[in-house]
């Protein structure tokens, strides 16, 4: 009797866990055959093309975006990872720790919040908006995922290797540098995949504080879905699928050693 | 180099700049913003004075509806989400032994996809001619395309859709972190199925449920993307409504009042769900791995 209750239960689990998998996927499955379909308005299945794709790769604007995006990403990425790490390597030696205290809002704190206290301490004070903005709020949010995540690393470090290295006559930076940063790699890369991806996915930080010129991928992508859908859209994100699941591939490769949740 | 040296304190300029950084640009922005909802200004500094009036304008039942609605879409999306995504890890990580990276990954694919293009993917199964609608005249059920677009229906499939990755990643790891032996030791005392369930595996997952029902309800309370792209301009949510007040009408003040409103609503709201879970949760929690 409790035997077959577990069978039961099984079946019914595979049935469900398929199911959402095909709720997670038809609609990203759809959106890329969409990016091969031959009409302009684009609901219906027409016929066979690339043409999206030869409009995407020699579109000016989207390539400008992408820049950018890359641009602030990349800055937001060795910004928060300088800094959190700096600052777990403080706050541990220090035994201040109810400091990490002061990050956790930043994961708690609606982003339209911040962002509209961002935006309207920049007005306020004439700070030009613009894609240095947009660093400062990446750099922000990117800390408040970099710390927890190096800090559960830098916890579970054997620090006896690190008192003999500085016993055998190491001094602390070469320490830092030969030790304590091949340790924490795989969290590191960990955290800067998670803050690259955040900053690239990030519209509502970008729609309020990065002012009228600046263009970001994402902003692209609402402005380009409000104003008059394209198939280019279609294109552009079978491209983002792709990088997405090659950093997903790395990411989760490491995951095996390093948890991140 | 002597162990006095090894647990000196590091100089307190490595800490700096990222205490600067948060201070600077997550502390003072928010202050300001609580100021500004207090402050009239005038042209001229001088003649600028501590108000009420903002929150005062804030007594009007249209913004009751529009927190109510809020509050309800955010609710609405944390348990469907967990609906669908609680059974998803049970099975995943504690009754399948193959495939666990590949499944793993394609759950977390979603997350790091671009949320418009998530969205923008919706376009194509709920439009008039779109996959749905297809599909049902197709069928026969419906004899006109029904009209989903620019509909709530339309939103909540969004958020669902849009939210269930954050909901399932805490959960699968509460679930990988779930030490199996205590289920057949369970199983081996005589409990059954449901026993089981409701006395040893629930209950240590509550944790990720917690997680989960976070990170689903603080970023849904205060959505607009998902409103603005699927829901077309009737319905206002509170996300909709900030952003009109500081980026369309430019209305600071009461802009202002209206976000550390809903921020206090949040809180408020925040804090009564961890007390429930506290006084759930306090009957004792046992065998972690």
């Amino acid at each position: 009797m409790e035997k077959s209750n577990w069978i039961l239960s099984d079946v019914l689990g595979a049935i469900w866990v398929a199911v959402t998998y095909l709720f997670l996927y038809i609609p990203i499955f759809v959106l890329v055959v969409f990016s091969f379909n031959n009409a302009k308005f684009p609901y219906r299945w027409v016929g066979f093309t690339f043409k999206w794709y030869e409009e995407l790769f020699v579109s000016s604007e989207i390539w400008a975006a992408t820049q950018n995006s890359f641009f602030v990403g990349i800055l937001a990425v060795f910004f928060s990872l300088f800094f959190s790490l700096l600052f777990v390597i403080w706050v541990s030696r220090s035994k201040k720790r109810k400091l990490f205290a002061l990050f956790y809002p930043n994961l708690i704190v609606p982003e339209v919040v911040v962002s509209v206290g961002l935006l309207s301490l920049f007005v306020f004070l004439h700070v030009p908006l613009g894609l240095m903005s947009l660093v400062v709020t990446h750099t922000l949010l990117g800390m408040g995922y970099a710390i927890p995540i190096i800090q559960a690393r830098y916890d579970a470090l054997d620090y006896r290797i690190v008192e003999a290295s500085l016993d055998l006559g190491a001094t602390f930076s070469q320490t830092i540098v030969k030790i304590i940063i091949p340790a924490l790699k795989p969290a590191l890369i960990s955290a800067a995949l998670l803050v690259f991806i955040i900053s690239l996915d990030d519209f509502i930080l970008a729609f309020f504080c990065a002012g009228t010129s600046a263009q970001t991928l994402s902003l692209y992508i609402f402005a380009m879905i409000r104003t008059g859908v394209s198939p280019v859209v279609n294109a552009l994100a079978t491209l983002m699928l792709v990088v997405s699941s090659l950093l997903v591939f790395v990411f989760c490769s490491l995951q095996s050693r390093t948890r991140m949740w | 180099m002597d162990r006095e040296e090894l647990s000196e304190p590091l100089s307190f300029f490595w800490g700096i700049p990222a205490l600067v950084w948060q201070v600077l640009f997550f502390y003072v922005p928010l202050s300001f913003l609580i100021s500004t909802s207090f402050v009239k200004y005038s042209q001229d500094l001088e003649s600028s004075r501590v108000t009420f009036e903002y929150y005062l304008d804030l007594f009007r039942p249209v913004y009751g509806y529009i927190i109510g609605r809020s509050i309800l879409l955010a609710l609405t999306t944390v348990v469907v989400c967990f609906c669908i995504a609680y059974p998803v890890a049970y099975f995943l990580v504690l009754r399948t032994q193959r495939w666990k990276t590949l499944s793993f990954s394609l759950l977390v694919l979603p997350f790091w996809t671009n949320f418009l293009l998530l969205v923008y993917s919706w376009y194509f199964l709920l439009e008039n001619d779109g996959l749905l609608n297809t599909l049902l005249l197709k069928i026969g059920l419906i004899s006109s395309p029904l009209h989903i677009m620019n509909t709530k229906i339309a939103v909540y499939c969004g958020m669902f859709y849009c939210y269930l990755p954050f909901m399932l990643l805490p959960l699968y790891s509460t679930f990988t972190r779930l030490n199996p032996k205590l289920i057949e030791a369970s199983q081996d005392l005589g409990a059954t199925y449901w026993q089981t369930f409701f006395r040893i595996t629930f209950p240590l997952t509550i944790p990720g449920i917690q997680t989960g029902a976070l990170l689903v309800f603080v970023p849904a309370f205060g959505e607009f993307v998902i409103p603005a792209l699927l829901g077309g301009d009737k319905n206002m949510y509170i996300g909709s409504v900030i952003s009109h007040y500081f980026l369309t009408v430019r209305k600071v003040g009461l802009g202002s009042a209206f976000t550390c409103l809903c921020a206090l609503i949040l809180v408020g709201g925040l804090l009564a769900g961890a007390l429930v879970t506290k006084l759930y949760s306090g009957r004792g929690r046992y065998g972690e791995k």
